[in-house]
């Protein structure tokens, strides 16, 4: 199973992410984090997020670019967090992707979704605030957009988190998957 | 509590004097009001804009949102979506649509109906 799930800042779509994999009742949790911590709030933010697992018994991978290259075994369930962090790494840090990005973070995505039990991936809507940016910048829009496209027709199910209440946008079909 | 959610002049107040029959008289701004005047009024509008004048204020914006709950149960509450963007730049911004997104999460808990409105017509998320 192949769930992607989006939502805004702040709205609880980490807490209902981590929930999902619970729900699997699996004995190998796996976190991806993707946030590279290189201030202090992004810090503070990467505590928060680890104290909120802190009795959910994930092991975590660090994995800031190249998820394509990443090896995990069958029997995990995964929860990749978040789509928007790894994005902007691989287009920014300098051992990333650069214009490759989409298409090497989405042969990332179907690597893990062929291999391993469940795959959980949390991203972001930053579309919607009706700013034309910097080219860079709207660059980055659409690669995450397209990402985001992309894993929507991969998905089994897809889930948008509004203050912490799951609206469903594609439902698995009805022999399950 | 109802919770009333959706982008800006969607039609949200509207929406919710009609469909809980509210005048109106009795609506609090979440613009001007205090926070002392939302725990007794019988519905805010702009929650979105009071968040950022307590935030402003230096205060615990989920302390607020349980308080809020605790003491006006019955409140219904009406806020602009202010998430979906690119992360800002400057500080004060980006503190100010977390906050509004946690605080809402909060109220979203506790609210047997949530509902969000766009092009003026409410699709009941919750409840």
């Amino acid at each position: 199973m192949f769930h992607l799930i989006t939502g805004g800042s702040g709205s609880g779509k980490s807490a209902y992410a981590e929930q999902c994999i619970l729900d699997f009742q699996g004995n190998n949790r796996v976190y991806i984090a993707t946030m590279y911590p290189f201030d202090e709030e992004s810090h503070k933010r990467i505590q928060r997020h680890r104290e909120m697992r802190k009795e959910k018994k994930f092991s975590t991978i660090e994995c800031y670019t190249g998820l394509r290259s990443l090896e995990l075994p069958n029997d995990a369930d995964v929860l990749l967090e978040c789509m928007s962090n790894l994005t902007a790494n691989e287009m920014y840090q300098e051992q990333g992707a650069g214009e490759d990005t989409p298409e090497q973070i989405l042969d990332g995505i179907e690597n893990l979704r062929k291999k391993v039990r469940n795959l959980v991936v949390v991203t972001n809507e930053v579309f919607s605030d009706g700013i034309t940016y910097d080219p860079d910048t709207m660059r980055y829009l659409s690669y995450l957009g397209e990402i985001n496209q992309q894993m929507g027709r991969m998905a089994d199910r897809v889930t948008e988190v509004v203050y912490g209440i799951p609206v469903p946008i594609k439902m698995p079909n009805k022999n399950g998957m | 509590m109802k919770l009333i959610i959706g982008g800006a002049y969607q039609g949200k107040k509207e929406y919710a004097s009609r469909e809980y029959h509210l005048n109106e008289s009795i609506w609090a701004d979440g613009k001007s009001c205090s926070w002392e005047e939302v725990l007794c009024a019988a519905a805010v509008h702009d929650f979105h804009v009071l968040i950022r004048r307590q935030l402003r204020e230096g205060k615990d914006i989920l302390s607020l949102g349980k308080e809020l709950c605790e003491k006006n149960p019955k409140i219904i509450v009406v806020t602009d979506e202010v998430g979906y963007g690119i992360v800002p730049m400057e500080a004060e911004e980006r503190a100010w649509r977390e906050a509004c997104g946690r605080v809402c999460t909060v109220l979203a808990e506790k609210a047997d109906e949530v509902v969000r409105v766009c092009c003026g017509i409410g699709r009941r998320i919750k409840g």
